[in-house]
């Protein structure tokens, strides 16, 4: 196709001899050039400086770096049973998720005998969380802080002995990573468009192309008058007016609102723990201590964030595989569609649960995943059945009389028609993913180290907060996650009027 | 010769329900099958007493050295002969526990999906009936505001208003905010007499109502639609025509047309409403399958939870299949 319709002459080139072949680099061409190495240049540039943005380490937050850390307890094994307390060493500062040494060191006075079990507990605010065995063990501290770790010594004599150590667990400083995941994953997307972009604009450029062509120029208006009408259409349906304040409203409040929150949410105050709502805390404080009024800024982000990504991973999976069953078809589509089936009939919340519970703890970026992996059933089967319908039509047809490939027809012809489908689905999927997190957490499991709306429902349900008298705490939270479900469903809806009125004529 | 075709077609959805259930075993079987970790390690107690033999045992006695083949085989049969393992915690049988736990899940759906049909239906029906009006708009905007409710969050609500006086008012109704009937009363021992029958009544309705409300917007809004594609096509408006009323028009003409998609509808709408059991179970402490996921995911009780999958997802493919063989019967078109 490019062949066919490629023009002799490009932009600035003389156009005297236009009827004659390409020949010899002209000016043009050199032109083209060095623009491509410059974009080149400065797309490999781009890509190199985020590389090194993710390998570089963070700097070592409060806990230093985590490393490997030992610690000694001392215990005598006397005839009596008594001991003392010995000196737990200085390097007592242990991050979670590295591994501390305990070195333990016994003797006995009793003639002959010989030390024969050591025993360590290790419990943190009463209970037991390890029981370890050996003159050396070796801990990993699961969560952030205060563990005693009780050696207890049997010599040959049965005699026994124990002393204490304690280990100050503090929480590992986040790396560069896991505090800019979501960051890297939109400036990669953005990235690659661009670089999408500016390739085909080299291939353009050194193809004696226009940059931008009348075409292009006409398709940009039309598309642009196109989302002027959906616009239009969206904000004189009701549905679709409300539902656009009220996520208009949420996305301010997660763009500003962590700006503005009061109190940091993971600094723990214990002596201030379940207040009711004052002038210093409007909404109370939860049971260690944090401002719920900060934590429900913090959460708008999270629980967004989370909608969004995993609706989006979703729909891509789904339209990945309604795409290719539907286009492919015969016993390729049977068996896609088999599997499709048995995914489907499993309840969705049930699969999240049971994933969520074999994956034990589960970060932010666990729980997306969770969610996305689990739910692209039902947008495949949809996908699928409106790709069947688009490969009947005559323009497929005639594209492919023209020899456009199967990937061509996919791009440019089935895969913008099923878009506003798609589309419309993603928003719907958005609100129930969002619900989906919510109930997760609800049922503690709960993603590690964030703040969401859900997480703040189970804490406050957990704590009973109706019975001391903290309605707010389960009140505000729950009224938000309704207002945002509200905010993606009605907009959802609306967007399904507005953009496939065959499917749901009214 | 409707006949024939008409076996032919129960046979294939036969075949297509027993491929679907061995599916979803296998699903079942790969996703415990790649989670990370030893199962041993849960069975044993990390600690040095504990004779390493017994662990190697347990790996002779659950096939865990065997080709991945090999123990699906074994885990196939076993599924299908009802042997499930021992729970961790309470060291009685998973297959004997799911099983009574299933009957509560089941009375807590099927009142709660006849109440979501009931409610469903009407409010759909009559929304597309005064199309555009006050109680059209009304109905679903309040369904839907139900319908983006984390249904916990929904029974929460509903449980601290029926187990409190909301402003002072003395005649509010109280309901019991957990369990599934007056233990106290009647004893643990389940006996089937009338008392019981209504103490297990009374217990059940906050916790079907919650279902019902926070899953009717499914049903509604989608009979509300299908309805409304009915009333457009010609024969309405040649029903009208006649001189036929708008009762007699939605009676006669308009609902029969618009029920049978409404069939398939609930019974995917199953997985949903099964999906919310599992949360109204656990707010109301009602001792259903969801209860005891819960119970298994704080104890860590993977026997248990193995078989939560398998459980939803057969239960789903048979609500599917019942849904078909209704609407073959309600459906003329397809029998033929």
């Amino acid at each position: 196709m490019e062949s066919l319709s490629r023009p002799a002459s490009c932009l600035g080139a003389p156009s005297g001899r236009a009827s004659v072949k390409s020949q010899g680099p002209t000016q043009c061409d050199l032109r083209t050039r060095v623009l491509s190495v410059v974009i080149v240049v400065m797309i490999v540039g781009s890509g190199a400086l985020a590389l090194a943005c993710v390998a570089s380490d963070p700097p070592s937050g409060i806990g230093g770096p985590a490393g490997f850390q030992s610690m000694v307890a001392t215990a005598l094994a006397l005839p009596l049973a008594n001991a003392s307390v010995a000196n737990a060493g200085p390097d007592q500062n242990i991050t979670v998720g590295s591994p501390a040494t305990l070195n333990g060191s016994a003797s006995t006075p009793s003639q002959g005998a010989t030390i024969v079990n050591y025993t360590w507990r290790l419990s943190k605010t009463g209970a037991t969380v390890a029981t370890l065995y050996g003159e050396q063990v070796t801990f990993v501290p699961p969560k952030a802080g205060l563990y005693r770790a009780n050696l207890t010594i049997i010599d040959s004599n049965n005699h026994t002995s124990w002393d204490v150590a304690l280990l100050i667990t503090r929480e590992r400083p986040k790396t560069f990573l896991e505090q800019y995941w979501p960051v890297l994953i939109i400036g990669g997307l953005i990235a690659a468009c661009a670089a999408y972009l500016s390739f085909k604009a080299v291939a353009r450029i050194s193809g004696g192309q226009p940059l931008i062509s009348t075409a292009d120029r006409e398709k940009f208006k039309l598309s642009l008058r196109k989302l002027k009408e959906v616009n239009r259409k969206l904000l004189s349906n009701r549905m679709g007016l409300i539902g656009s304040i009220l996520l208009t409203a949420f996305i301010l409040m997660a763009f500003f609102g962590p700006m503005l929150a009061p109190y940091s949410v993971n600094v723990q105050d214990l002596k201030h723990e379940f207040e009711k709502p004052s002038k210093t805390h409007w909404l109370g404080t939860d049971q260690a201590g944090v401002d719920i009024f900060s934590q429900l800024l913090y959460g708008s982000r999270t629980s967004i964030i989370i909608g969004i990504f995993s609706a989006v991973i979703a729909s891509l999976l789904g339209t990945a595989v309604g795409l290719y069953a539907g286009y492919v078809g015969g016993w390729k589509d049977e068996v896609v569609m088999r599997l499709n089936d048995i995914v489907l009939s499993i309840p969705w919340l049930v699969l999240m649960i049971v994933v969520a519970a074999f994956m034990g703890t589960i970060n932010l970026l666990g729980v997306i995943l969770i969610i996305g992996l689990t739910g692209w059933s039902m947008t495949a089967r949809m996908v699928r059945a409106q790709v069947l319908s688009i490969r009947e039509k005559q323009f497929v047809e005639r594209a492919r009389a023209i020899g456009a490939s199967d990937m061509a027809i996919l791009r440019r012809h089935v895969f913008p028609n099923t878009f506003p489908l798609v589309f419309a689905n993603t928003i719907l999927t958005v609100a129930m993913a969002i619900l989906s997190e919510a109930t997760l957490s609800y049922l503690r499991l709960r993603p590690q180290g964030t703040v969401t709306w859900g997480t703040m429902l189970s804490y406050a349900s957990q704590s009973s907060a109706f019975q001391i008298g903290l309605w707010e705490w389960i009140m505000i939270p729950g009224l938000m996650i309704v207002g945002l479900v509200l905010a993606f469903t009605l907009l959802g809806y609306a967007l399904d009027e507005i953009l496939n009125p065959k499917l749901r004529k009214r | 010769m409707a006949s024939r075709s008409f076996r032919r077609y129960v046979g294939k959805r036969l075949v297509n329900v027993a491929l679907t259930i061995v599916g979803i075993m296998i699903l079942n079987f790969l996703l415990v099958h790649l989670m990370p970790g030893d199962p041993t390690t849960q069975m044993i107690p990390r600690d040095p007493k504990f004779d390493a033999s017994l662990r190697w045992q347990l790996v002779e006695k659950f096939h865990m050295n065997d080709s991945v083949t090999t123990q699906l085989a074994a885990y196939m049969v076993n599924t299908i002969t009802g042997e499930w393992g021992t729970s961790y915690i309470s060291r009685r049988p998973v297959f004997d526990i799911i099983m009574g736990d299933m009957k509560w899940t089941m009375l807590l759906v099927g009142i709660s999906t006849v109440l979501t049909i009931l409610l469903g239906i009407g409010i759909g029906a009559y929304s597309a009936y005064r199309r555009g009006g006050p109680f059209d708009v009304g109905a679903t905007s309040i369904t839907l505001f139900f319908y983006g409710m984390p249904l916990f969050w929904l029974a929460i609500v509903l449980q601290l208003l029926f187990t409190t006086h909301p402003l002072a008012m003395h005649w509010w109704p109280q309901l019991p905010s957990g369990g599934y009937y007056d233990t106290d009363r009647y004893g643990n021992q389940l006996r089937f007499t009338w008392p019981v029958v209504l103490s297990i009544g009374r217990y059940l309705i906050l916790p079907s109502l919650t279902l019902a409300i926070g899953t009717v917007a499914g049903i509604s809004l989608i009979m509300r639609g299908s309805l409304i594609d009915a009333m457009t096509e010609d024969y309405i408006l040649t029903a009208r025509a006649k001189g036929l009323s708008d009762y007699q028009v939605l009676r006669h003409h308009a609902l029969p047309n618009g029920m049978p998609p409404m069939i398939a509808l609930i019974a995917m709408n199953i997985a949903f409403v099964i999906g919310g059991a599992y949360q109204v179970e656990v707010v109301f402490n009602y001792p259903g399958i969801g209860y005891e996921t819960m119970n298994a995911i704080w104890n860590l009780d993977f026997p248990i939870l193995q078989f939560i999958v398998v459980i939803g997802g057969v239960a789903v493919v048979i609500a599917n299949f019942v849904g078909d063989m209704l609407l073959l019967y309600v459906d003329p078109r397809i029998r033929i």
